[in-house]
């Protein structure tokens, strides 16, 4: 088949996004298909240039190229998967979403302090409703973008899942003495609430962050709380790590926490169970939430240093709990099929 | 590369999905230029359907509609558009390198390839690209052009300058010469426009025993029968050999052994047939209606520019055949010629960011 992937994104910036877009194609080449990337770009701000690149969207004509048909457009971003085509699937990836869930969130919202905020809002609102239902089927990313698309805009999504890259290559050795917590540092990952938690824990329990920070800022932060909760010999802090070194770090941990604020999907837990490790989570941190099992493959506390502090020490302690629910984790990888061939049968079905 | 990343430039142009050809080429050695002399740079390519007609409207204006001003709050410095209608997207520091405008709309528009005009609304939407064209054009800093023929189109069409800015084909440095053996070389796709089926009709009516190598994959099938056809019935086939699509390698090893290279297409916009023939020191036979080559090909300097007509090309092939002194000393000259065009992405990436 003729596959075209259709995503939006801003230049010079590459995320989880554009990997995951490069990922399917690769997926879909690698299936005997004959796959390309469309990049529309996406500028966000002033407001009334969100209906622009909208209408953009519309205008353009996927339908066919010099004369042979496109069997198939997979749209996966936002304005990106409003393009018109008769044979198109939607996995979205997420919606715009400071017009939804994030539009009164004190940090993140940016529409709702313009005066035409609302009326965008709503512009993108209708589009989403008319336009989405047009597609043969919608997946999405994860069961928590399928569910604010049923809250905002009353329309069912299929959650589908992908795996992380180089999934094949994860692996258990021992259970060593640190807690595991890989992420770009930035506020909504929550390194701020591990800290915290460390801080408040009865055992001597030791934490190894991994990634990079967003920025200078955000680093000085968890940096300064180290210093002042006096946790120093208890934290390491390995900035960006190769690969390699990250799947060792997953390989050897006790646990893996990962209680960032409501995350689209999070391929940190998946790896974690990957590496037949428990994962310590918080009630709102919404992807993480339909991988881990409370009390089975992880532990879910409340985003309080108090509840997450005893999460750790539970783990920290009870060693053979704690192996026994990583095994659990891994079996559940295994059980929910998450697979790059999965995603192109369904995608192409 | 430095510590200041240097310029934040994007290279705006059009797809047609699933193709791959010289544009593409073109538009990511500039891309690979811009970084190697220390920039930011992306492609953003925008995807393209000219039919029915009136989608190329609905494509001009997605086009207006998209904003590369900025990134997350940090201004992109520069945007640099290739290709219609890409080059539309409007920007406060916009250069336009044209590559072509949309020829149906113009110097193809009574060609018999063209269908445009069989459009009811062809002459209304060629109307909208001619507006949008002259009064949008002019926004730019400035205007280069991929050659003097497509400056020339502009100047004749909309009424203004661009000057002609030269690059070099791909891998121009791996261009290396052979003495001559007993073949003339014509590399391109075997189309009606490269005219395959003229330099076979002269081939039947020099007087020397001229060979010819072709090579280059097929566009349309059935004209590559009529060129095997041709030959056999005019009694040349001996004396002709189909290398067919050949490796990048193959390619410059039979540039580097020919006695000359063939290359009379109609009206080609650049043409990196004829800088490759320059890099491998041989001269090159052309015609008179060529378009691009003409700007390289200076008659019984560097080359030969005929008629198009097999009398007037067997006459230059015979000239070439007979004289390899002269052929030495033409090709050394193109050389030269290509020297002394300064034709480089360093040259190239200087102008675009001047």
């Amino acid at each position: 088949m003729k596959v075209l992937v259709v995503t939006s994104g801003v230049p010079f910036i590459r995320g989880g996004a554009e990997i995951l877009a490069d990922n399917l194609c690769q997926a879909l080449s690698a299936a005997g298909h004959a796959a390309e990337l469309i990049f529309i770009p996406f500028k966000h701000y002033p407001p009334n240039r969100i209906p622009d690149h909208m209408l953009a969207c519309r205008l353009l004509d996927l339908t066919e190229t010099c004369g042979v048909r496109i069997d198939r457009v997979i749209g996966l971003k936002f304005p990106a998967y409003l393009i018109p085509h008769p044979n198109k699937v939607i996995w979205l990836l997420h919606q715009h979403r400071t017009a939804y869930e994030l539009w009164d969130h004190p940090m993140a919202g940016d529409l709702i302090h313009h005066p035409d905020g609302p009326v965008v809002r709503e512009a993108i609102r209708q589009a989403d409703c008319e336009l989405i239902p047009e597609a043969k089927a919608v997946y999405t990313l994860s069961e928590n973008v399928s569910n604010r698309l049923r809250r905002f805009c009353g329309i069912a999504g299929e959650p589908l899942y992908n795996p992380p890259a180089h999934a094949s290559q994860f692996y258990n050795s021992s259970a060593g003495g640190y807690f595991f917590f890989p992420s770009r540092v930035t506020g909504v990952k929550r390194q701020l609430l591990a800290i915290e938690a460390l801080a408040r824990c009865r055992e001597r329990t030791l934490v190894r962050f991994a990634g990079e920070a967003d920025s200078p800022r955000e680093l000085a932060v968890c940096i300064n709380a180290i210093r002042q909760l006096k946790v120093e010999d208890r934290v390491e802090w390995l900035g960006m790590v190769p690969e390699e070194q990250k799947r060792d770090l997953y390989a050897n941990c006790l646990a893996v926490i990962f209680p960032p604020v409501d995350e689209d999907y999070g391929y940190i837990t998946l790896e974690a169970m990957l590496s037949s490790k428990p994962v310590i989570t918080c009630s709102d941190s919404g992807g993480p939430l339909e991988f881990v099992v409370d009390r089975k493959t992880g532990l879910v506390a409340s985003p309080t240093p108090e509840s997450l502090a005893q999460a750790m020490d539970a783990l920290w302690v009870d060693r053979r709990c704690g192996a026994a629910m990583g095994e659990a984790g891994r079996a559940r990888y295994e059980d929910l099929k998450i697979s790059w061939k999965n995603v192109v049968e369904k995608l192409l079905c | 590369m430095p510590k200041n990343h240097g310029l934040r430039i994007l290279i705006a142009t059009v797809r047609v999905p699933f193709v791959h050809g010289g544009a593409e080429i073109h538009a990511e050695g500039l891309c690979r230029a811009l970084r190697a002399a220390g920039h930011q740079a992306e492609i953003i390519a925008i995807p393209f359907k000219w039919y029915p007609p009136e989608r190329i409207l609905d494509q001009m204006l997605a086009c207006r509609l998209l904003d590369l001003s900025e990134t997350v709050g940090v201004a992109v410095d520069r945007l640099i558009g290739l290709k219609f209608p890409a080059y539309l997207i409007p920007h406060p520091r916009k250069v336009i390198w044209l590559l072509h405008q949309h020829r149906q709309a113009y110097d193809l528009w009574q060609h018999p390839l063209n269908d445009l005009h069989r459009y009811p609304n062809g002459d209304e939407v060629r109307a909208a690209i001619h507006r949008a064209d002259c009064e949008l054009i002019p926004q730019a800093l400035h205007v280069f052009a991929n050659s003097r023929n497509v400056a020339g189109r502009l100047q004749t069409f909309c009424g203004f300058d661009a000057a002609p800015l030269y690059h070099p084909p791909q891998d121009a440095a791996r261009f290396y010469t052979l003495p001559a053996e007993d073949f003339l070389y014509f590399p391109s796709r075997i189309n009606p426009l490269k005219r395959q089926d003229l330099v076979l009709a002269a081939l039947a009516q020099t007087r020397l025993p001229v060979r010819i190598y072709f090579s280059g994959s097929t566009d349309e099938v059935a004209f590559e029968r009529k060129c095997v056809a041709l030959a056999q019935k005019k009694g040349c086939a001996d004396r002709v050999q189909w290398w067919g699509p050949v490796s990048e390698e193959k390619k410059r090893d039979l540039y580097a052994r020919s006695l000359g290279v063939l290359f009379p297409p109609i009206d080609e916009d650049y043409g990196y047939i004829t800088l490759e023939a320059m890099l491998a020191k041989k001269p090159v036979i052309t015609c008179t209606d060529s378009g691009g080559p003409l700007e390289f090909v200076i008659d019984h300097q560097t080359g030969i520019v005929a008629d198009p007509t097999p009398e007037a090309l067997a006459a230059a092939m015979d000239g070439l055949w007979e004289d390899r002194e002269r052929v030495r000393q033409w090709g050394d000259a193109g050389r030269q010629r290509y020297s002394d065009l300064r034709i480089g992405w360093d040259h190239v990436v200087e102008k675009l960011l001047a």
